[in-house]
């Protein structure tokens, strides 16, 4: 009984991995490709630019992802991430201890993630409508607390550790990897990433079964908040600045990403290696068009319908399975 | 389009006795599974032919491809002397095929007449006819007995309602042939009893049709002809008159059964949980103790409050007045973490709504309740969710090719399997079963009854719901009928006759006196 469960169970797997190989397999082909038709690709600095920008909308995507998976969508993590380069660079500045004004920044992104979950537990808000709210508050909110203009961080510690590499590595790139693997664990070996699937699945029946469903949907929310001013942070370090309007559009990047990378908008199915893939696709892409000086309309357009490419192909073998 | 009363049901063209249908090698693979070995028959014009079979024998798999949902893997269909292609709803449709399916297809949220003629809709220059269609489809449901309002919000109904309503469309649309797949799983026997008056009807007026049921009385009762099927091949068919229960179930799952209802009886022990003059939405001042070792049933009418009392009970509604006592104690539960932290385990009445996460897996839907359990602080044990599923897929012989399979493709008797699958793993000491053989084989439903049986024995205790009166009467010790919300009548181990139970449940001539409802 179990060797033939275990025998038969290999065809899930695979097709989880085949998947994602996939998509490794098209990110590589992007690299050849863009490496035999553009030099500056190839060239280390480039690399690392590249890499910088796609760690951010990675560790946005993956936030996001936990939150699809239950069936819902953020839209706020653009804003948050702005927002957070207006707290992080306004505390720096004020003379606080790096630390803390992380730290601090991050408890900003969980708070906003638990006003979300309350936003859709308590006061039964779609997520759509409360995130929508959250995105242009938050954009006037910062705008207030800084008049409008940007906030120059005084700290070159701070703002060198987006520069700099370890082993040969974009320090943020590591960061993806500081997210992602626990990340995964959480997702895929932990009861509460089980919890993320059967409420996007169907809430009444996990309900009815013990799962606190409120608790998941704070959770997710808590989490995709984190997640973001974690991203504002990186991006306030890595531009020195802290200003509202930065990460304009970046929610959309963001889904995308997590969409690209096998997730269902209609909540139950993804994972934490897709969207991180996916982040890194687009980025590529933007990457690769502007060396090719692909007018910047066009990326747009690229990108939109790789969205509808992928998910088509995603969506055909899922049902051929 | 305009359809009108009038118009409902022209008359077939054949002369009975003809064959109409003829299946030939007809196969259907899915991906892992060969759900239909090829099947040769054909359906006489106007005959009632029962399918009967265990759970994922390939029934519903047929009718899908009859009916045009599915594509075929192979093998032809004959309708009417011509090749169909049937391959889409509509072709299906235009041919004069329709089904009532398993679970209820329709729209929720559309109110029963725009369900009735939806796809056909009742409209003058682009414009919907919306009173006019509310009074045919009152008088199309008024035609079939059926005591139902049309202008209500089809998810208001209880399930039983909306698979009468399914039924009540199918017949609008010039069928000749009309496959019914399990309708009265979820049928009190009044509305069972509604719908098998329509089905002769039907009949009468040369429609052929197929039954599919794991209920034997109502195949014996109908059926001019039965096929059984097993594991995707149809062992024999049978002339009614020339066969009876314990061959077609033989026939069914290879082995015969002495007895499905296998009641143990235990001396009741202390009382679990005890409601005092408990009301809250949907029922009224109960009062009932279910104590370890004892089946207390509750049966009634679908809507009669019983699901509302025990989905209270479960901490799932508020309720509105009253005491619930737990092992002697008062408590208050404000939620189902909370009764299930007190040793309760619910499988509810609608597993499509209530107990599955369908575009998930087996294993996860078998362990949802365990995963602490299973897991320490931080990670889940892989192999203790592997065993865990292992074990109750064997225990209740759920068929599905692997854990990982999605609950979706898994037949709806193994559907129903795992609703109940999920609690025995998880263990209490007080069981609320709603409806938990709907549309499960009479080989499984006798195993279900045995393990309720050791769960009895191990000190717990078990409310069961059922508007299959034999289930009920044969295993509760107690057994509470409901009407309208309200506890009726309070019965000892098969004390009061069937006609009385019934009698009390339906209480139509007190009402009608003027009684006290
Ligand atoms: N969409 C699907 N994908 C994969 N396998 C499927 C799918 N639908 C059904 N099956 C498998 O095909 C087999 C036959 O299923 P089917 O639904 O026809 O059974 P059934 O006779 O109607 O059973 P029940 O009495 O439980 O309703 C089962 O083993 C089931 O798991
Ligand atoms: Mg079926």
């Amino acid at each position: 009984m179990s060797t033939e469960a275990i025998a038969v169970e290999k065809p899930k797997r695979n097709y989880n991995v085949l998947f994602g190989l996939t998509l490794l397999a098209l990110l590589v082909l992007l690299w050849i490709v863009l490496s035999v038709a553009t030099p500056s690709f190839a060239s280390g600095n480039n690399l690392a630019n590249l890499l910088r920008q796609g760690s951010m909308i990675a560790i946005m995507a993956v936030g996001q992802t936990f939150v699809i998976i239950t069936g819902g969508i953020d839209l706020s993590v653009g804003a948050v991430v702005g927002f957070a380069t207006v707290v992080v660079a306004m505390m720096i500045n004020a003379g606080f201890p790096i630390w803390l004004a992380i730290l601090v920044t991050l408890l900003v992104g969980v708070a906003i993630g638990m006003f979300h979950g309350f936003g859709i537990v308590k006061m039964g808000l779609p997520p759509f409508i409360i995130t929508l709210a959250t995105l242009t508050s938050l954009r006037g909110i910062g705008l207030l607390m800084t008049n409008g203009n940007s906030i120059n961080i005084n700290s070159d510690t701070f703002t060198a550790f987006s520069r700099n590499s370890f082993i040969g590595i974009p320090n943020l790139f590591w960061m993806v990897i500081l997210v992602g693997i626990p990340a995964y664990v959480f997702l895929h070996h932990s009861r509460w990433g089980r919890y993320l699937f059967s409420v996007g699945s169907n809430a009444e029946a996990s309900r009815l079964s013990g799962v606190n469903v409120q608790r998941t949907i704070y959770m997710a929310y808590t989490l995709s908040g984190l997640c973001a001013a974690f991203v504002g942070v990186l991006l306030a370090a890595r531009i020195g600045i802290g200003n509202p309007t930065q990460a304009e559009g970046w929610e959309l990047q963001a889904i995308a990403s997590s969409v690209i990378g096998g997730t269902s908008l209609f909540g139950a199915v993804g994972s934490v290696h897709g969207p991180l893939l996916g982040a890194f696709i687009l980025a590529t892409i933007n990457n690769g068009a502007n060396l090719l000086n692909v007018n910047s309309f066009w990326q747009r357009i690229i990108t939109g319908a790789l969205i509808i490419i992928i998910v088509y192909f995603d969506g055909l073998r899922r049902r051929g399975k | 389009m305009t359809s009108t009363a009038q118009e409902l049901h022209p008359a077939p063209v054949l002369a009975p006795g003809r064959t109409i249908l003829e299946l030939r090698g007809l196969e259907k693979r899915y991906p892992g599974t060969h759900a239909l070995k090829p099947v040769n028959l054909a359906f006489k014009s106007g005959e009632i032919h029962a399918i009967v079979g265990e759970n994922g024998a390939g029934k519903s798999t047929l009718i899908k491809l009859l009916t045009g949902v599915m594509p075929r893997t192979s093998g032809e269909v004959i309708w009417e002397g011509q090749p169909a292609a049937l391959a889409t709803p509509h072709e299906a449709m235009a041919l004069g095929i329709n089904a009532v399916h398993q679970e209820v297809v329709l729209c929720r949220h559309l109110t029963v007449a725009a369900n009735m003629f939806l796809g056909e809709e009742n409209s003058r220059f682009g414009i919907l006819q919306q009173r006019a269609m509310v009074k045919d489809a009152q008088k199309i449901i008024d035609d079939l007995g059926f005591d139902l309002p049309a202008h209500v919000t089809l998810g208001d109904l209880t399930i039983g309602q909306q698979q009468l309503i399914a039924a009540a469309r199918a017949t609008v649309r010039g069928t000749k042939f009309l496959i019914f797949d399990e309708p009265t799983a979820y049928l009190t026997r009044k509305e069972a009893d509604q719908l098998f008056t329509l089905i002769r009807r039907l009949k009468g007026e040369g429609v052929t049709i197929i039954y599919i049921s794991h209920r034997m009385e109502e195949v014996f009762e109908l059926a001019d002809r039965v096929s059984v099927l097993r594991d995707g091949t149809l062992v024999g068919t049978r002339n009614i008159a020339e066969t009876n229960d314990a061959e077609l179930v033989k026939m069914m799952i290879n082995r015969s059964i002495e007895q499905v209802y296998h009641k143990e009886h235990f001396t009741p022990g202390a009382p679990i949980l005890e409601a005092r003059n408990l009301s809250g939405k949907g029922f009224e001042d109960v009062s009932m103790t279910v104590r370890a070792g004892e089946i207390v049933g509750l049966y009634g009418l679908i809507g009669a409050g019983r699901s509302e009392f025990v989905t209270t009970l479960y901490g799932r509604h508020r309720k509105s007045a009253g005491q619930i006592l737990w092992e002697g104690k008062e408590v208050q539960i404000n939620s189902e973490h909370d009764a299930i932290k007190l040793g309760m385990a619910l499988a509810p009445e609608s597993r499509r709504d209530q107990g599955l996460c369908l575009n998930l897996s087996v294993g996860l839907n078998l362990n949802l309740p365990i995963y602490k359990r299973i897991s320490n602080n931080l990670l889940i044990s892989s192999a203790q969710e592997k065993t865990q599923a292992d074990r109750q897929i064997a225990d209740l012989r759920i068929k599905t090719p692997t854990r990982g399979a999605l609950a979706s493709s898994l037949s709806g008797g193994n559907q129903q399997k795992i609703v109940i699958g999920k609690w025995l793993a998880h263990g209490a000491k007080l069981f609320i079963f709603d409806e938990p053989t709907v549309g499960v084989d009479v080989g499984t439903k006798a195993e279900i009854y045995r393990l309720f049986g050791a769960l009895l024995s191990k000190g717990a205790g078990i409310i069961l719901i059922s508007s299959y009166l034999p289930e009920v009467y044969e295993l509760a010790d107690t057994l509470h009928v409901f009407r309208r919300g309200k506890l009726v009548a309070t019965h000892g181990f098969r004390a009061a006759s069937h006609e009385d139970i019934l009698t009390q449940a339906l209480a139509e001539k007190q009402e009608k006196l003027g009684g006290q409802i």
